[in-house]
Parts: C-alpha cells; sequence; structure tokens
C-alpha cells in the first residue's frame, strides 16, 4: 500500500480489527468492577431518594416558589442534550462521510442512548404525583381525556420517546453484523447467546444490500430528529412567557448546546475507555482532534448565543428581560450565570490551540469543564429566570436541598452502570464499520 | 377523636357525626376519619338542617369590644365560617381577619375539654362538673367580701350577672379590655366634662388627621372605621378625604395616609395644639366658646411645635391649614400607637382641634358611649389588693391579665398569694395555668350571651351549634359560665340564693323581656336580626373648665436607652390570636412577616449600627429586655424601634407557646395616669450576633416601574383623566415597558386575535365572571385573605415553608413601597393579588393534561384531580396565583378538631396538585342552582365571592361582566380602571381602579 | 440451519479473486450466488449487479403513516372533547406539526428495520453454508448447484484463486 498519510484510515488488518475488538470483551478486571459497583451504589443513591420524595412528598427538594422547576429539569435537559452528540456523530457525520468517526460512533451511539434512558427518567421524578405520569400520554380512557398537544410538555413526550425509539434501534441495528462477528470468534455457551442476539447475520451479499441502504435511511431519519429533539426541548421554555425564557433563538441555542455538552461527554467517556480497553491504537489523537473541532465551533456558537441574549435584552428596551439578565450575571446567584458562560463560552476557545486540541490530558480537564458549564447553563436558564419574573413581591431564590443532589448522583449512577456493562458485552468500536474503510487484500497490488 | 361518636342517639349528636364524617371526608386520605368506624345517615330530617344546604345563625362577634355583628355560616351541624352581619349598624356586613380567625379558637385542638383542679400533688387534674361547682360554692361562700372578678366579657347580661353575683359575695369585677383608650376617655372628660368614648363618622369628612391612632388596627371599631374612611376616600364623585398621619411608625392607619409625617415620639401633642392655634388665629368660624382658648394656645406655635415633635413648621402650618379647609373634617389620636405618658394632654388637643374645626357633633359624636373597660388603673389596684392579700377568691374570666399585662406588674406572682383562683379561661394559658380551678366557659359561638358594644346596640349571642366538647367518656366537657354561676349560686345559697334562673338563657331571655318587652316574638326577632338596633343618642357637648388646663409638657419616658419603643397590634390583637393558623401565617399587613416577631429599625440607624435584616437585636430596658430579629424598613423614626404585640406566650396551647417574645416585658409597671404606656419606654438596642432567615412573604419590596400598583393624583381624577392619559402625560409607568404605540399595535392584534379563537362564542353565550378591585379603597388590612382561607379550605403551611416561599395564600396583599430614600416621601401600595382568570390563561396552554383550562363562564378552571403537577402553569403565570402543595399540607393543617371548620363544598386538596383561586365556583354555583331551583336567573349582587363579603372597605367587587348593569361592570368601566401586566395581552378577569393621592402641590 | 441446499462453498483472502470468481460464475449463468463479507464491498456489489435495495419503500410508507397519524390523532382527540386554553383554537395545525414530525420519524425508522428484517431475513435463500471466518477477514462464495456439477464449479473457483473450495456432500 502507498505510505500516504490517511489519518482517518485505521492501519489494521480485518483479523486483527476483530481481534482487537473482541478481546475488550473478555472477562472484566478488578477496575472495571469497581467501577461498576461504585455507578450501582450511586444509582441506589438516587433510588433511596427518589422513594424518600415518593413517600413525603415533593417539597423534600429545594423548590421555592416563583421557582417551580429547579434541578431535576436541569438534569433532564442535561441529559437529553449529552445524547445528542453521538447521533451527531453517528448519523449526521455518516451522511457527510466523515470516515474518522467510524471507531468512536458505537461509543457515542451507546452514550445517546444511555443518556437518553436517563433523561426519560426525569419528568417521572419531577411531577407532581409521579404516580400518574401516564396521564401524559394519549392512551384511550374510559374518562375520555386526552393530552392537551398545544403543551410544549406533550411535545416533550413525543419527542423523547421518538428519540428514544430510533437511537436505540440505530444502535442495535449498527450492532447485528458485529455481534455475529464477536459470535464467530468466541467460542463455548458465549457464542450461543452473542448468536440469539445475531439473529442469524451471516454478511451475506443480501444482507449487506438491504442493511446499508436501511442504514443509510436511518441516518437520514436520525439527523433531523436529533436537530428537533433539542429544539422541542427548548421550546418546553421558549414558548412559555417568562422573560429569559422567552427567546427565538433558544431552538438552535440549545441544539448547539446540547452537542457542545455531548461531545464534552464522549471526551470524558472515551479517554479513560480506550486506555482501559487498549484501543489507544484505534482511536487516536487524529480522532479527539476532530471531535475537538466540532466543539470548538459549538462552543463559539454557545458564546455567540450568550453574548446575543444580553444584546437583545438590552436592545429590547423591554424591562423585564433586561431585570432578568442583569440579575443573571449580578443578582444572588452570579456565580451560577458566571461559571456557565466561563465554562461554555470562554473555556472552548482554549481548543484554537491545536496543541491542546491533540493533548488527550487537556482534552479531558477540558472537558470536565464543559460538563460543569452545561450543567450550570442549564440550571442557570431555569432557576435565575424563574426567580425573577413578572411580579416583584413575588421573586424568590431557590436553593438545591440534599434531596436533589441524591437524584442527581443517582442520574450518573444509571448512566454509568448501563454504559459500563454495555462496553464489557458488546464492541465498543463498530467492527464492521472499521472494516468497510479497510480494503480486502488483492493479488496484483491496488488499481 | 372516638369521643365525638355518640353514645346515646339524638338528633343533634347526628349532626354531630355527621359534621366530623363530613370533615374527615373532606380530608382526603385518612386524616381524621381513622377512628371513625362508619357514617351515620340522617334517619330522621331535621327541621332546621337542609343536607348540603349552610344554615346562617346570627351572633356577635366578641374578640374585640367593638362588637361587630356576625352571620355564622353552619353546615350539617358545624360553624364553617364567620361572616358580617350586615344589619348590624357597627360592621354592616363587614368583618376583620381578627373577627374571622375565631373559629380556629372555637375548633382548636388545645382547648381545654372539662374542668381542672390542682390535685394534692399541685398538679392541674381533670374533675367533674359538680366537683368543680362544689368546690367553687364552697371556696365562694368562705371568702365573702375577698371575692374578686376580673372579667374582659363586654358589656351585655353576662357582665350585669358576673357584677352583680360578685357583688352579692362582697366581691367587685375589675372590667378589662387590654386596649382600654383610658387616655381618650380622660381628656373627653377633662375638655368636654364627659367620661366617655366618642363614636366617629369617618365617612362624612373630608379631611381625616391622625395623631397616632390606628383605627385601621386597635382603635375603637376597626372595621366601622375602616368602612368609614374608605367612603370618605372613595374618589367616583371626584371629591375624596385627604389623610395625613402624624406618628413615630408606619402602622397599617399611617401606611394608608397620603401624608406621614414621621413625629418624634411625645411630640404630637404639640402639633395639634399648634394647629388648633393656626387655626383659631386665621379662620372665623369656630365656636364662640372656643375664642376663650386664644390664650391657652397663643404660646403653642408652629415653630415649638416643630422643635417637639421634628417636623417643619411650615408643614404644621399647611396641615392646620387644610384640616380647616375642609369641613367636615376629624383628627383622631389616642391608642397605643401613641399612649406614651402624654396621652391624656394628646387627647385632650385633639379634642380642642376638633372642636375648633368644628367638627364634634359632626365626625366626633358623643351619647353612644362605646364599650370600655375600667381601665389599667383598676387592674393596678386589684394587683395591689392582691398583694396585701385582700383577695381571697379571684375569678378571672375572658381575660389573660398574666400575659397582657407587663411582667413588671407581678400579676402572677402576686396572683400565687391569692388562696384560691378561678379561670373560665378554654385553653391553659399564663393565667389559667396558675389557677387552682379552671372551669372552661363555652366558646362564644356556642352559648349564649349578649352585647351591648354602645347605647342603642343590643346585639344577641346564641349557641350555632352543639358544643364542640360535650361531656364524653373521659372529660367532662364545657360549660357555660353563666350557667356555672349559677349553679353555683343555687349550690352556695346564702347572699347567692337570689339568683334563682335555672339556666342562663332563661336569664338571659328575662333581662331581654324588661329591656325589650315584646315577649317571645320580640326575642325571636332580636335573634334572627342579630339584636336590636336603635338610633344612638347624641350629647352636643360645650367645652368645660378643664378644657383650659389644655397644654403639652413633653412627657417623660422611662428607661434611658438611646431609643423610644413602640409596640402596637399587629394581626394578633392583643395576643389572643397568636395560637389561630390562619393569623400566624397571615402576613403583617407592612412589614409582610409571619410567625414570628421582628424589631423595626429606620435603615440610616440600622447603616450607623450595621444591622442586616434577620440580624437578632436585644433590646433592654429597666423592666427587662427581648430579643428578636431586625427588620430594616423607612417606615419607622429613626429614633424609635418598634416590636409587634401578641407573641411571646409561655402557656398559650399548640402553635402560641413559645413563639415570638413579648413587648410588654420592657415595659415598666409605673402607673402612667391610669393607662399602659405602651410608647412610654426608652430602650437600649444591642446586636447579638445571630441571625435567622425573616419569615416574609415579600420577594422584592419595589415595583422597578413596572405598573403593577398605579395610582394618580386627585387632580387628575378631577380633571377627568384615565389612567392611561395620565401617565403618558407622566411619561413614567407603564409607557414606560410599553411605548403608546405599541400599546396601539397590541391592542390590534389583540382583537384580531379574538376573533380567531372561540373565546367570542364562548363570551356570548354565558355569563362572564370578573371582579374590579378599587385601590383607593383597599387598605391592606387583609381580611380578605382570611376569609379565603376559610372559604377555600386553604392550608397553613408553617414558619419553615413560609421561608421556603411556600405559603398557599390564594389571596396575598401584595405590598409596595414608593420613594422612602434621598428625601422622597415613604408611600405604600398594596394591591390584592389573585388568580386574574385571564381570558387568554397563559398557564392553561401549557398544562399537558388540560387540569388547567378556560371555563365557558371564564373562569380559569383547575381541576384538582387531573392535575399531575408538572408546574408549568406556575412557570407560566405572570402573576404568581398559583400554589402547589409539596407535601401533604392539608393532613398538617388540619388536625382534630380544627378539620370541623373545613367547607364540605371545597376539597382539601391533595399532595403534588396545583391549587390557586378559584373566584369561589362553590358559590357561583349554589347560587345559581338556587336561581335554577326557584327557575329564575341570578340577580346581581344575591352573592359575591368570600373575600368581596369580608372586604371592610368594599374595595373587592365580583360579578357578571357580561351584565353590563351589574356593579361589576359599571365600575370597571371607571377612568381610574386597569390591568395588571396589561401589555402581556393576558385579558385578566380582573379590573384594579388606580389608587388616588392627595399629595399637596406645596 | 434448517436444511441445507447441495452446492460449493468457496473461501477467498483477495478481493479480486473474489470478483473475478462472480463475474466467471454470472458468465457461466450460475444463479443465486451468496457472497459472504465482513463488511459491504462496491466491487462485490458491482460483480453481482444487484439493484437496488427497495427497502425505501417501507421507509416511504411508514414516514407517511406516521405523519398522517399524527395529524389524524391530535386533530381527533382535540375535538373528541373541545376544551378552550388560552383563548387559542380548539385544533389547529402549527402546534401539531410537532407531534406529526415526530411520528413521521419514528414510524419511518421502524418500518426501515422492519425493511431489513423483512428483506433479508424473512426473504432469505435459505440453507447455504457458512464459515466463521466469513465474519473476520475471509470472502466466501456459496455456489447451489447439483451434485454432478461440484467438480466443474470447485475447479473454476480454484483456478479464479480460491483459498479453499469444498462442498458438502449432503
Amino acid at each position: 500500500m502507498a505510505a500516504v498519510a490517511q489519518p482517518h484510515l485505521p492501519t489494521q488488518t480485518h483479523a486483527e480489527v476483530t481481534r482487537d475488538v473482541v478481546g475488550t470483551l473478555g472477562a472484566p478486571s478488578k477496575g472495571y468492577l469497581l467501577l461498576l459497583a461504585g455507578a450501582i451504589t450511586f444509582f441506589l443513591i438516587g433510588v433511596t431518594t427518589f422513594v424518600i420524595e415518593l413517600r413525603v412528598g415533593l417539597g423534600i427538594a429545594g423548590y421555592n416558589p416563583p421557582v417551580m422547576w429547579l434541578v431535576y429539569i436541569t438534569n433532564f435537559v442535561f441529559w437529553v442534550g449529552i445524547g445528542h452528540a453521538g447521533t451527531l456523530i453517528s448519523a449526521i457525520l455518516y451522511l457527510f462521510r466523515s470516515p474518522w468517526r467510524t471507531v468512536v460512533y458505537r461509543a457515542t451511539e451507546a452514550m445517546t442512548v444511555f443518556a437518553v434512558m436517563t433523561a426519560g427518567l426525569f419528568p417521572i421524578v419531577h411531577i407532581g404525583r409521579q404516580w400518574f405520569f401516564y396521564w401524559l400520554l394519549p392512551y384511550p380512557n374510559q374518562r375520555f381525556l386526552w393530552p392537551n398537544f398545544k403543551s410544549p410538555l406533550i411535545w416533550d413526550v413525543f419527542a423523547i420517546g421518538t428519540y428514544l425509539t430510533v437511537s436505540t434501534t440505530f444502535l442495535v441495528v449498527g450492532l447485528v453484523p458485529d455481534i455475529a462477528a464477536v459470535r464467530d470468534k468466541v467460542g463455548g455457551w458465549r457464542s450461543k447467546v452473542y448468536s440469539m442476539f445475531a439473529i442469524g447475520w451471516k454478511g451475506t451479499d443480501n444482507q449487506w444490500r438491504h442493511y446499508s441502504r436501511a442504514y443509510l435511511y436511518l441516518a437520514a431519519l436520525a439527523t433531523p430528529l436529533v436537530l428537533s429533539v433539542h429544539s422541542v426541548v427548548s421550546w418546553d421554555f421558549a414558548m412559555s412567557i417568562v422573560p429569559g425564557w422567552h427567546g427565538t433563538i433558544f431552538a438552535p441555542y440549545f441544539v448547539a448546546g446540547a452537542i457542545y455538552s455531548g461531545i464534552g461527554m464522549v471526551f470524558t467517556l472515551l479517554i479513560p475507555l480506550r486506555k482501559a480497553l487498549k484501543l489507544e491504537h484505534m482511536i487516536t489523537e487524529y480522532h479527539f482532534e476532530q471531535l475537538a473541532k466540532l466543539t470548538l465551533l459549538t462552543g463559539s456558537i454557545l458564546f455567540y448565543a450568550y453574548a446575543m441574549e444580553y444584546f437583545v435584552a438590552w436592545y429590547s428596551g423591554n424591562t423585564f428581560e433586561q431585570t432578568t439578565f442583569f440579575r443573571r450575571a449580578f443578582g444572588p446567584q452570579w456565580w451560577a450565570g458566571w461559571s456557565m458562560i466561563i465554562c461554555n463560552a470562554f473555556v472552548s476557545q482554549l481548543l484554537w490551540f491545536r496543541k491542546i486540541r491533540r493533548n488527550v490530558t487537556a482534552l479531558f480537564i477540558i472537558s470536565i469543564f464543559i460538563n460543569i458549564g452545561m450543567w450550570f447553563e442549564r440550571y442557570v436558564i431555569i432557576a435565575s429566570s424563574l426567580s425573577n419574573d413578572f411580579l416583584p413581591y413575588a421573586w424568590g431564590q431557590a436553593n438545591p436541598t440534599w434531596a436533589d443532589w441524591g437524584i442527581l448522583i443517582g442520574s450518573f449512577g444509571w448512566f454509568g452502570m448501563w454504559f459500563l456493562m454495555f462496553a464489557r458485552t458488546f464492541p465498543i468500536v463498530a467492527i464492521q464499520e472499521v472494516k468497510e474503510l479497510i480494503p480486502y487484500p488483492r493479488r496484483k497490488g491496488g488499481h | 377523636m372516638a369521643e365525638e361518636v355518640p353514645n346515646t342517639i339524638d338528633r343533634r349528636k347526628f349532626l354531630t357525626v355527621l359534621g366530623v364524617t363530613g370533615g374527615g371526608a373532606a380530608m382526603l386520605s385518612g386524616c381524621s376519619t381513622d377512628r371513625i368506624q362508619k357514617l351515620v345517615p340522617y334517619l330522621v330530617q331535621s327541621e332546621d338542617q337542609v343536607p348540603g344546604l349552610p344554615t346562617i345563625y346570627a351572633s356577635t362577634c366578641t374578640e374585640c369590644a367593638a362588637g361587630c355583628g356576625l352571620h355564622v355560616r353552619t353546615r350539617e351541624g358545624r360553624a364553617i365560617k364567620l361572616e358580617g352581619n350586615p344589619d348590624h349598624p357597627v360592621n354592616k356586613g363587614k368583618l376583620c381577619s381578627l373577627g374571622q380567625s375565631a373559629l380556629q379558637s372555637l375548633y382548636h385542638p388545645s382547648r381545654l375539654k372539662g374542668p381542672m383542679a390542682r390535685n394534692p400533688a399541685g398538679a392541674l387534674a381533670p374533675v367533674t362538673w359538680d366537683v368543680a361547682i362544689a368546690t367553687l360554692a364552697e371556696k365562694a361562700a368562705q371568702a365573702t367580701g375577698k371575692v374578686a372578678v376580673v372579667s374582659g366579657s363586654p358589656r351585655g347580661t353576662f357582665s350585669t350577672l358576673l357584677s352583680d353575683w360578685a357583688a352579692a359575695l362582697g366581691g367587685r369585677v375589675v372590667r378589662y379590655q387590654p386596649f382600654d383608650h383610658e387616655a381618650v376617655r380622660a381628656a373627653n372628660l377633662q375638655v368636654f366634662g364627659m367620661d366617655q368614648l366618642p363614636t366617629h363618622d369617618f365617612s362624612a369628612a373630608r379631611h381625616i388627621v391622625s395623631f397616632g391612632a390606628d383605627f385601621l388596627e386597635s382603635w375603637l371599631a376597626p372595621v366601622e372605621n375602616q368602612r368609614g374612611f374608605a367612603e370618605a376616600r372613595d374618589p367616583s364623585s371626584g371629591e375624596a378625604a385627604k389623610f395625613v398621619a402624624f406618628a413615630p411608625r408606619l402602622s397599617l392607619t399611617a401606611m394608608n395616609a397620603d401624608e406621614w409625617h414621621i413625629t418624634r415620639p411625645g411630640g404630637e401633642a404639640a402639633v395639634a395644639l399648634a394647629m388648633a392655634n393656626v387655626i383659631l388665629g386665621e379662620r372665623s368660624g369656630a365656636p364662640a366658646d372656643a375664642n376663650g382658648l386664644r390664650g391657652v394656645l397663643a404660646k403653642y406655635t408652629v415653630e415649638m411645635a416643630s422643635q417637639a415633635s421634628g417636623i417643619g413648621p411650615e408643614e404644621i402650618r399647611r396641615a392646620a391649614r387644610e384640616f380647616a379647609s375642609a369641613s367636615p373634617s376629624l383628627a383622631v389620636a389616642g391608642g397605643i400607637g401613641s399612649q406614651h405618658r402624654g396621652a391624656i394632654e394628646l387627647c385632650a388637643a385633639v379634642n380642642l382641634l376638633n372642636y375648633i374645626a368644628g367638627n364634634v357633633g359632626k365626625t366626633v359624636n358623643f351619647g353612644a358611649d362605646p364599650d370600655h373597660g375600667d381601665g389599667y388603673g383598676a387592674m393596678l389596684q386589684l394587683v395591689q389588693a392582691m398583694e396585701q392579700g385582700q383577695v381571697a377568691v379571684l375569678l378571672v374570666h375572658e381575660a389573660n391579665p398574666g400575659f397582657s399585662l407587663p411582667q413588671s406588674v407581678g400579676f402572677l406572682d402576686h396572683l400565687k398569694k391569692v388562696p384560691f383562683k378561678v379561670s373560665t379561661s378554654l385553653y391553659l394559658d399564663e393565667t389559667s395555668s396558675a389557677c387552682d380551678l379552671i372551669i372552661p366557659n363555652h366558646h362564644a359561638l356556642e352559648r349564649w350571651d349578649d352585647s351591648r358594644p354602645r347605647a342603642g346596640i343590643h346585639g344577641m349571642l346564641q349557641p350555632v351549634m352543639e358544643p364542640v366538647f360535650r361531656p364524653g367518656p373521659d372529660h367532662a366537657g364545657t360549660m357555660a359560665t353563666g350557667d356555672v354561676l349559677l349553679k353555683v349560686s343555687q349550690k352556695a345559697g346564702g347572699p347567692l340564693a337570689r339568683f334563682t334562673a335555672p339556666t342562663f338563657e332563661d336569664y338571659l331571655k328575662a333581662s331581654f323581656a324588661t329591656a325589650h318587652g315584646g315577649g317571645d316574638p320580640a326575642w325571636r326577632a332580636a335573634l334572627q336580626k342579630g339584636g336590636v338596633f336603635d338610633p344612638a343618642p347624641t350629647a352636643a357637648p360645650r367645652l368645660a373648665a378643664g378644657a383650659g388646663q389644655a397644654g403639652f409638657t413633653p412627657p417623660e419616658f422611662d428607661g434611658t436607652g438611646d431609643f423610644f419603643f413602640a409596640t402596637f397590634a399587629s394581626v394578633y390583637h392583643d395576643g389572643r390570636g397568636a395560637n389561630r393558623p390562619w393569623l400566624l401565617e397571615l402576613p403583617d399587613p407592612v412589614t409582610k412577616i409571619t410567625w414570628h416577631s421582628w424589631v423595626e429599625i429606620h435603615p440610616e440607624t440600622a447603616r450607623a449600627m450595621n444591622v442586616k435584616e434577620g440580624e437578632i437585636l436585644r433590646l433592654t430596658s429597666p423592666a427587662g429586655s427581648i430579643e428578636a430579629p431586625a427588620y430594616v424598613h423607612a417606615g419607622i423614626h429613626p429614633n424609635t424601634v418598634a416590636v409587634p404585640l401578641g407573641l411571646g406566650h409561655t402557656e398559650y396551647g399548640e402553635w402560641g407557646s413559645g413563639r415570638g417574645v413579648n413587648p410588654l416585658n420592657l415595659l415598666s409597671a409605673r402607673d402612667g395616669q391610669g393607662f399602659l404606656p405602651y410608647l412610654g419606654t426608652k430602650v437600649a438596642v444591642a446586636k447579638t450576633g445571630n441571625w435567622i432567615k425573616v419569615a416574609k412573604t415579600e420577594g422584592n419590596p419595589r415595583q422597578l416601574g413596572r405598573g403593577i400598583a398605579n395610582a394618580m393624583p386627585i387632580g387628575a381624577v378631577k380633571q377627568g383623566l384615565t389612567l392611561e392619559q395620565f401617565e403618558r402625560g407622566e411619561g413614567h409607568g407603564e409607557p414606560e415597558i410599553n411605548p403608546p404605540r405599541e400599546v396601539e399595535a397590541l391592542k390590534g392584534f389583540r382583537d384580531s386575535q379574538q376573533q380567531q379563537t372561540k373565546h367570542g362564542e364562548y363570551a356570548r353565550e354565558h355569563p362572564q365572571w370578573g371582579m374590579t378591585i378599587d385601590l383607593a379603597r383597599c387598605t391592606g388590612c387583609s381580611a380578605c385573605v382570611v376569609a379565603c382561607y376559610s372559604e377555600n379550605n386553604i392550608p397553613w403551611v408553617g414558619e419553615d415553608e413560609v421561608r421556603r416561599g411556600r405559603e398557599m395564600s390564594w389571596m396575598r396583599i401584595e405590598r409596595y413601597w414608593e420613594g422612602g430614600d434621598n428625601g422622597q416621601p415613604l408611600e405604600g401600595r398594596v394591591i390584592p393579588m389573585l388568580c386574574q382568570h385571564c381570558g387568554n390563561a397563559p398557564c392553561e396552554t401549557v398544562c399537558p393534561v388540560y387540569a388547567a383550562y378556560h371555563t365557558a363562564d371564564g373562569l380559569n378552571g383547575q381541576v384538582y384531580n387531573r392535575c399531575v403537577g408538572t408546574r408549568y402553569c406556575s412557570n407560566n403565570c405572570p402573576y404568581k396565583v398559583r400554589y402547589f402543595n409539596w407535601f401533604a399540607y392539608g393532613k398538617k393543617a388540619f388536625p382534630q378538631p380544627l378539620n370541623f371548620q373545613l367547607n364540605p363544598d371545597v376539597v382539601v386538596r391533595a399532595r403534588g396538585v396545583m391549587e390557586k383561586c378559584t373566584f369561589c365556583i362553590q358559590r357561583i354555583r349554589g347560587a345559581q342552582n338556587q336561581a335554577r331551583l326557584q327557575d329564575r336567573t341570578l340577580v346581581d349582587g344575591e352573592f359575591t365571592s368570600a373575600c368581596a363579603q369580608a372586604c371592610p372597605s368594599d374595595a373587592i367587587i365580583f360579578g357578571n361582566r357580561a351584565d353590563p348593569g351589574s356593579r361589576v361592570s359599571q365600575s370597571a368601566e371607571d377612568k381610574r380602571g386597569y390591568h395588571v401586566l396589561e401589555e402581556l395581552n393576558t385579558r385578566p378577569a380582573i379590573t384594579y381602579l388606580a389608587k388616588v393621592l392627595h399629595r399637596s402641590e406645596a | 440451519m434448517a436444511k441445507t441446499v447441495p452446492g460449493v462453498l468457496a473461501t477467498f483472502r483477495h478481493v479480486d479473486a473474489a470478483v473475478d470468481a462472480i463475474r466467471s460464475l454470472r458468465r457461466q449463468g450460475s444463479k443465486d450466488l451468496t457472497v459472504y463479507t465482513a463488511a459491504p464491498n462496491h466491487e462485490i456489489e458491482l460483480a453481482l449487479g444487484h439493484k437496488v435495495s427497495p427497502v425505501r419503500l417501507f421507509t416511504l410508507l411508514g414516514g407517511i403513516t406516521g405523519c398522517t397519524a399524527g395529524l389524524a390523532m391530535t386533530f381527533w382527540m382535540s375535538l373528541d372533547w373541545p376544551l378552550l386554553v388560552g383563548g387559542k383554537p380548539i385544533a389547529t395545525v402549527p402546534p401539531y406539526v410537532v407531534i406529526m414530525f415526530e411520528l413521521t420519524v419514528l414510524c419511518g425508522s421502524l418500518m426501515t428495520v422492519t425493511g431489513i428484517v423483512v428483506l433479508s431475513a424473512l426473504l432469505r435463500k435459505k440453507g447455504a453454508a457458512y464459515d466463521p471466518r466469513y465474519t473476520d477477514d475471509r470472502i466466501g462464495i456459496f455456489v447451489p448447484c447439483r451434485p454432478e456439477e461440484f467438480g466443474t464449479v470447485e475447479s473454476m473457483l480454484m483456478k479464479a484463486g480460491a483459498e479453499e473450495v469444498r462442498h458438502d456432500a449432503d
């Protein structure tokens, strides 16, 4: 092969790819089990908190009217956002035919599914009568009552439901051929188990014919979906009249933020993961640099969005907006407002430097900032906007309590639990997609 | 409470059980119904009860000396709401927050369930009534000549019986009222030679001046005062009375003043005299005999008054001229707001002022002589007698001197010297817990009685229901003290033998017959009407010799601290309301603080001492010291600190005991010429370094130019300007947010949008319920808030939940400060805020399950059963009038038997649902059903919402906006009308009428 | 595998060899070959000369169904019990577009997956022989033919460059 530097193309042979990836599925190490145990503990903390909330009441959380939404909804938006990077990488970049996505896409797609699974819990945790959450679904009932489709919350139900289904489908479809590969590599009982999941995949020309076509359409459907989902989430806020929420910029602003936070999470997950699973030679600095460029782009969009929010608030001459944004920066919760701006708008700008983009450690640290910053962005948008709206007499500041933190911890546990179990059970790198990039050997050189 | 289930069955007990279980059923999941085994239905339909329909009994309020008439709304044998008696001349169908809260004292869980006596161990233990009566009879008989009685019950038949009874034993009765206006009476005696209280016709006054008289809170008849005040201030005629207040503290009354002159405590009298001097000097037309006063008044120049009071001489002169130019005018003084050692001089000076301005006989009327006690002096004498062992048996009735007298008087200490103490208290309070025998009286709503608050008014009290605590397996039940006295008399015989009436009811009937005759029909008529109301006799006073002695000497103050100490009646009156959750959670009308005491301190002072809100301050006087958190605001004289009265009970049952501090502990025992000098002390203020979060319901005290509580000067009203025109002219307020151009555009958009919606069709077919709230009448007294709580089963949430802003008050009085800094006068604006029932309600659209939706008759419906609690509606409500059940507040708020008060027409909301004002939909539907049964259409004003019904100043009008003739439609057309946050195009069903300012052009 | 069909299974290491084999096989007119690869491969697809997969029809159908379902559901449910909220029309398109869109995507993608299953699982040629290496790094070609043809086919595949050739003599 001509030794032209093509960083986006894997250097291994088909056999090596299979070997390496299947190698990640070996018996779990002590460290892994420790991590898993930790995740499960966190999850149980969350469960306990939720049970107490069910018995005692939502009041154990730090709500302080008029701040009727707080940490739970913050978490909801945060986790939905995380999901978006996955779909972007697996679907949108697929349509853009950018080959560097292949090695990371499986991990990110898995992240998407589990993040959305996590997010999906929050509307239930959040509502006052959790045992009636199903009333938000349009199911036939003897009261002949239907949900109010004019409410953004119902849009949410549909958007999140669709998003979870579609991204799960996308993940599973992608998995089938790889599971088949694993099936044929490992022996004994595991092979039997995998062959069940492989639903008789053999990689015949016919299967590939329909498969690759279908995959294309799935990607084509997922692309507008990923853009729509966070727009819909943003409309939970933008459709209301709350100063600080009621803005036309919200949809693009939220989508950018979502992808930004998602990629942040990708860094946070992949950097340790590739080390743990010895995949450094497959998931290389090159791939991280590509992701870093995306981060820089979305981060800068956020920067612009923040600036615009303040500008419009000032320029509109609307006292309500002006007060809200003044207090967002200099009010009682200024620290939240500034940590959002610093972590997102400013930190992302570091990625202009190639050195930092290619420095995995630096990226990891930055990714932590991104996660924190994006959580705070949602917290600020929700808590600080609600705390001072139209009637000054009714203003009030909310302070999260142990219950809020308990649920937050629990959500991380729940997410981590699924992700860790997935990484040990299924190929975390898409075997067949990588192989697609590696030409089969030829008798007589390339043509 | 299993003991509430009857062993033997009779009709009233059926009602009881139905009441219990009905109340219980309303409690949703197992709060109080646990021990009720099964529901017992009516077997025999009672003649005076229609299940599902209220029965209303007329009665009389005994919470303060004013003696307002009551309508007690009962359901299935339980009193569920107190309303004003429209036929009663004093309150004309209105009722204050204290009066309405009497229900919670009726159903208070800490009420005594039966008589108690000290056992050999010295502890109070339950006894039977026979024992109690026998003991009392024995002791009373032995103690002949050394019997004393302290009674707080109103002038009436029972008081007569009591004094006759005591007299028969050679004892005496001290009639004791905490706020007794001794100074006013003394001044009237001095100036007019009449030892009585006047009545005041605020409504006739065209200019009102108050010298520290808190006539909207604790001064004489607050409800009557407020009604008259509101009428005088109503600008619809184009004319409205200006109100000027001279006081050291911004009380609720002063907050309603157009000009509040921050007066140095003690200086008020000088101002009054100077005004009188100016008027006498500049105006003719003063009564002839007033000219004799020229000499007396000559030395009281405005400069001298300015010296004494700290108010500019020109302002005093202007005040005088305005006072004289509008006739009749009215000046009032006295009450705890100005009760320093110069109080009598002050009241005398104000009498002269009124006399010179020719108000006596017009706005200040004598002859009716409102009810009053024997005064603080009498109490001090009694305490002295107790100290000297001249009292062998002391009966304390409807009074708690152990709390309402300053500690330094030592009432409780000297009480120990009395061999046998008896109390009729309903609770274990400071006094009764120190007594040897407690014979708990029936609550005023459970017994026969009457009340003569003033000449010509004879109000009746009748039992409106079975006593809450009847004899039961483990307690003896309560008993009307009248009956106890009669039983004791029959037992003791001897001098008491002449009290032969078998029951107090008979005694009352007999005395009624002698007073009015007419036999049974008259009696029934009186009971139905609530009493016998004749025109009050009038007397035309002339100046007495004492008028010449009027003068001003700077009063002396006890203590050497740097700060004058003021105390005032917040919502708890003298402290009797301090164990009622409704009042405890009701924000103080001025500071908006709930559940605990506070120290009001001026910002400059606070800055000098580096004190922040919530910092615990220690106030020390020679008599003692108290600690309470600071509340910094400009509504107080820089050299004065103020603490509300009523909290700080050591013994007052649940919610009352150990809450807050009692400011009376700072007052010295010294007799201030026969009255308690509430304002007579100077205290030292020290920081403790401790800090708590003040439990107030207010977020931000400023409107930030958002045009929420709007006001326009009387001048603009006279010119016939609309509020909008006025504001455009002034170029501030709402247009700042929405320039007129946008307003017009908005209107166009709004109407075009309305065309597209179904709303128009809705509107044509059905009534459209609406409300107007006149801010020129509203004083912020918060009676409507308590009315809303009691009508709609609103749970109180407690101090800590209030700190987290979770109070459930569907109706809240927002209070915004204007000015108060850099030389601007401080103005308090109040605006009742409740669900606006918007035509385009933002809350409805966002509810995912249609729990919030718009009804055909223009209501913003809230379906509790459907609500899942996303709380989006509250986020999207610009008025923030939706309240969420974070916990199962309903279970905590109505412990047995407090839940008997619950309104069966309204559900107690479950945990996790949103609730809000419903415009009293249960009343709307009830009235509509009645009309349908009688096959007629609703008549405007045949029913109204609870808030509108209670409002003493009639500021709230509720009705059908679709009927152009209705009062609400008429008043909504007023030029002062506006909607809050109109620019949001929510189309509220509530129209506010802008407040009217009477600022002087000077 | 239920019943196996008789035929020759050749295994290739080199893609061009496999392509040659396919070409010559097709020239010989042998039908329904089964080619195993670890990943889709364009040369082989060309050599096989398949038509475009009809799976897109499933997607289209699903999309249309979802969209109409969204429209129908929202409007019917709004009008079934008309409730006025916020002074807005009872049933109106703008807010319902979101629902319609989401259902379009949902049904579209679900139908697409159904498409794969139906087309490649249910309609697949049964009983072709298989070798685990094909999901790793080898290319396999299965030529169904009568046992008497085994010899000729095998020799031809070997000529084309197969690593190994075998036939399951039932």
